[in-house]
């Protein structure tokens, strides 16, 4: 094939394409180089156990139900809304698993923990879309600003989880349901996932190229691609070892990487995706085209309840218990993820990706600073900090672009 | 002798990485002329003004440009240095906050004080004065929302003036007008004029030129093709200058024999959705067929883009009256419904409702049809790719590859981006709404060429225009609007201009 003789020729090309693909993507890199940037500082000031196999197990643990929630808020911020009610929405959601375990199934189910388990999840998920979807109505059909309709939405479940709770504190701690949140994938299944998702990236490079070749339209430089698929391979090893080092990947963490990847696809390559972007792009143009505006902005809040719902079930797993105070100030860290991934407040841009690396950042700044016992006030400043500068380099890049 | 020249280009060239916007361009301006500046889009008219009004600082381009005798220059917060020095400029689009006052958008950022508040009664006096010089017919109180696209661009030149500007740009001021609204800024024009102001006129529409201008620089590619006083100019020459190629005529001709009638509306009634005791269509009646293009004429606010918006569902609350397409009774209640049952609709906004600017043009292209290529799972991106594709290829949709963005393109192929998207529905009935609008000569006769290919394979197309002379250009029949109504259908050879100006204005009927 002539590789040989190419070769010097590629390797110009390769530089060049490269600082190409940099400058496009500069947005995506400043966030991966700020998370890198906090990893390096963390473990420098901690000497080295902030990477330690536990603490990594503890910090994607801990990013996961903001995670969950910041992976509907992005197509929430994308159709030009805004959900207030999501932190309150697991907080509740959390609340009524325990409640169910505590007082009904303790009751009517006794020696069931398998039963019980998935009962609990099927009405904590249904509550969560439940409530979605009475939000979504009232935005999209009767009108009311999400801003609005939500606030009150968080006001409302406020008041739900004070009645539920009678202010005190539910245990959630049924065996079955400890595993959701608390429980490690086997080291052997662990390895196998991690292959499996390396596989799939090689495959989808490979495809994607074909593709594009197939429609004659201009391939980029091979070892790019490569180089990019490989780097992520390599983060993907170096975190399945690490983790499995101490007791494996946790299931939330495994949870949580299907759901990304399910919703990955659903806003890249399915209708209902491409409507969101669409009404986030052009609301007017979007109608003319035929797109149903208040079914998409209703299906959107139902799917966002859902997953409110699974990080309700998450928190109360991993936590043990349903508390008055669970969930309170989730929604801004999940709004924050967003924002922090590129997510535009005007609408019609943002990525499941770079909310998920958004959520990586905050989580991995509150462990590291609690790590280093930096006081909570300095906490909150820093983190005031780090996401005001982050969307300020941002700005910066994409004038100077 | 000098004197005479109020301002020069001297070899200005303004280079973009990839791209040289202009081209070593030199011409003067005469003071107190009336200069008409045109060429097709991305010819440099839009980059020459950018220089002139401080967008461009003086080093990020060569050569040099004289206002008055000696060198503008300049610098990095220039925009408000070029309105200091005189130079005033009335952008494209609007820019007045519609919910203030007229005087509040006239000062606005230079409001009159008086011990560090604003001094109202003298801002409204001086508004009027500036009104009155120029024989605005606005007045200083009242809310810009309230008033009509015409008066709004009064207020856009007073905003200008109120400068105390030597020099004011005028960058496609009637592209949003109706034809009186056209004569009234013409005769404005005059006025200002007669009080020795300079004015530099950007536009697409060669009468205008012919109407107020002395003198006429023809941009092409960056370069600067010729400059001569109107009166030795030809419309005909105007034209071959702009495109670099003779253009025998505007309107491409076309041999066609229309078919049987697919498309019809009966005595339809419509209530404005927002305020139902408003009528906004009141006994329309007329059809089309199959492989005809019917001109709908009317004058500005006589509820043509109401009319079709209606008929495409999206608008009026229809309280009478029938829509027939292929004789069968539809009422659409929607967008969908009406593409599901076969009508595409370019509508008049493109930017503002055509268009998704931020996405690709394949994105675009496929908004609407993504049925053709998706279940519920997935959308089958081969299939996508390749209608798309087809579509961009035979309306030549200039770019480099149909992932770019569409905001990038020019307002030419922006509109065959969105033409390709309503094509790709495959439609019997296509509407369009002011299809040439904004764009250049040579993009508008690729665009009537398309309108002809259309109806000569059976499309049956409704066009909208507020270009009279185009109208009557293209189409086989006219039907003429008047305040909510039809009044008649003329075939084009009865359409004369008079004829349809006098059903019009509702002086026949």
């Amino acid at each position: 094939m002539g590789i040989s003789n190419q070769t010097a020729q590629d390797k110009t090309n390769f530089k060049s394409e490269l600082f190409q693909m940099l400058r496009l993507n500069v947005q995506t890199y400043t966030i991966l180089l700020a998370l890198i940037g906090i990893w390096v500082i963390f473990f420098i000031t901690t000497k080295g156990t902030y990477l330690a196999p536990q603490n990594i197990s503890n910090l994607f643990r801990q990013m996961s139900v903001t995670a969950f929630l910041a992976a509907g808020m992005v197509l929430v911020i994308v159709t030009g809304n805004i959900d207030l009610s999501v932190g309150k929405l697991a907080g509740f959601v959390s609340v009524v698993a325990a409640y169910l375990q505590a007082n009904l199934w303790y009751k009517y189910l006794p020696d069931q923990p398998l039963l019980s388990a998935v009962l609990t999840v099927v009405v904590s998920l249904s509550v969560g879309s439940l409530f979605g979807a009475l939000q979504g109505y009232i935005i999209s059909y009767l009108r009311v600003p999400s801003f609005i309709v939500t606030l009150g939405g968080q006001w409302l479940l406020t008041g739900l989880i004070l009645v539920v709770t009678a202010g005190k504190t539910i245990p959630a701690n049924q065996p079955w349901f400890s595993d959701i949140a608390q429980g490690y994938v086997p080291i052997t299944w662990g390895w196998i996932f991690g292959i499996v998702v390396i596989g799939f990236l090689f495959w989808n490079m490979f495809r994607s190229r074909q593709n594009k070749r197939k429609h004659g339209f201009e391939l980029q430089n091979i070892y790019i691609d490569l180089l990019a698929v490989i780097f992520s391979s390599l983060i993907i090893l170096v975190y399945v070892y690490n983790v499995n080092s101490y007791k494996g990947i946790q299931n939330p963490v495994l949870l949580l990487a299907i759901t990304a990847m399910i919703m990955i696809y659903v806003s890249n390559n399915t209708r209902f995706g491409r409507y969101s972007y669409a009404i986030g792009g052009n609301r007017d143009a979007a109608r003319l085209s035929g797109i149903s505006i208040s079914g998409m902005v209703f299906n959107i809040f139902v799917l966002m309840g859902f997953l409110s719902g699974v990080g309700g079930v998450v928190l109360a797993s991993y936590v043990g218990y349903g508390t008055t105070a669970a969930g309170a100030g989730y929604e801004l860290d999940a709004i924050a993820s967003c924002i922090l991934g590129g997510t535009s407040t005007l609408g019609g841009i943002g990525t499941i990706q770079g909310a998920m690396i958004g959520a990586l950042i905050i989580a991995s700044l509150s462990t590291g600073l609690q790590m280093m016992n930096v006081a909570p006030a300095w906490q909150y400043v820093l983190k005031a900090i780090v996401l005001v500068l982050a969307v300020l380099a941002d700005v910066y890049f994409k004038k100077n672009r | 002798m000098d004197n005479d020249i109020i301002l020069e280009f001297k070899n200005v060239t303004k280079k973009f990485p990839g791209v040289v916007a202009l081209n070593d361009v030199s011409f003067k301006i005469r003071r107190g002329e009336i200069h008409g500046i045109c060429g097709e889009n991305g010819a440099g008219k839009s980059t020459l003004m950018k220089i002139l009004s401080g967008v461009y600082p003086h080093d990020t381009y060569e050569g040099s440009v004289i206002f008055n005798g000696e060198e503008l220059r300049l610098g990095d917060s220039a925009i408000k240095e070029a309105g200091n020095k005189g130079i005033a400029i009335v952008y494209q689009e609007l820019t007045l906050v519609p919910t203030m006052s007229v005087g509040e958008n006239v000062f606005l950022g230079r409001e009159p004080l008086e011990r560090g508040a604003i001094n109202w009664n003298k801002l409204y006096a001086d508004t009027r004065e500036i009104l009155t010089r120029y024989q605005l017919d606005v007045s200083p109180q009242v809310t810009v929302k309230n008033l009509g696209v015409g008066k709004m661009q009064m207020v856009e030149i007073a905003k200008a003036l109120s400068e105390k500007a030597s020099i004011l740009i005028l960058d496609e001021p009637t592209s949003a007008l109706s034809e009186t609204e056209i004569d009234k800024l013409m005769d404005i024009l005059g006025i200002l004029k007669n009080n020795g102001i300079t004015c530099i006129y950007i536009t697409h529409k060669l009468d205008e030129l012919f109407r107020v201008t002395d003198h006429v620089t023809v941009l092409r590619d960056g370069k600067e093709i010729v400059t001569e006083e109107t009166k030795a100019l030809t419309q005909e020459k105007l034209v071959s200058y702009m495109v670099g190629r003779e253009m025998k005529e505007r309107f491409p001709k076309s041999n066609r024999t229309p078919g049987d009638i697919v498309f019809k509306v009966e005595n339809l009634h419509a209530l404005d959705p927002n305020e139902t005791s408003r009528k906004v269509l009141s006994g329309i009646n007329f059809d089309v067929r199959k492989g005809e293009i019917l001109g709908i004429a009317g004058l500005m606010g006589a509820g043509r883009t109401e009319l079709v918006m209606t008929l495409f569902g999206e608008y009026g609350q229809i309280v009478n009256g029938k829509i027939i397409l292929n004789g069968k009774e539809i009422m659409p209640a929607n967008a969908r419904q009406a593409i599901d049952a076969g009508l595409s609709l370019v509508p008049e906004d493109r930017k503002g409702m055509g268009l998704v600017l931020i996405q690709s043009i394949l994105k675009n292209i496929s908004l609407p049809n993504l049925d053709q290529f998706a279940g519920f799972f997935r959308i089958d991106a081969d299939a996508e790719l390749k209608a798309s594709m087809e579509q961009s290829k035979s309306l030549t949709i200039k770019a480099p590859t149909l992932q770019v963005a569409v905001e990038t393109l020019s307002g030419g192929n922006q509109q065959k981006v969105v033409i390709s998207k309503w094509l790709l529905s495959k439609p019997v009935v296509l509407i369009m709404d002011d299809p040439t609008r904004g764009i250049d000569v040579g993009a508008k006769y690729e665009i009537y060429k398309l309108m002809n290919d259309l109806a000569k394979n059976g499309v049956a197309i409704i066009m909208i225009s507020s270009d009279l002379e185009e109208v009557l250009g293209m189409s086989d029949r006219v039907m003429v609007m008047c305040s909510g109504r039809s009044t008649t259908t003329l075939s084009v050879a009865e359409a004369t201009v008079e004829r349809v100006m006098s059903l019009a204005t509702g002086m026949s009927s």
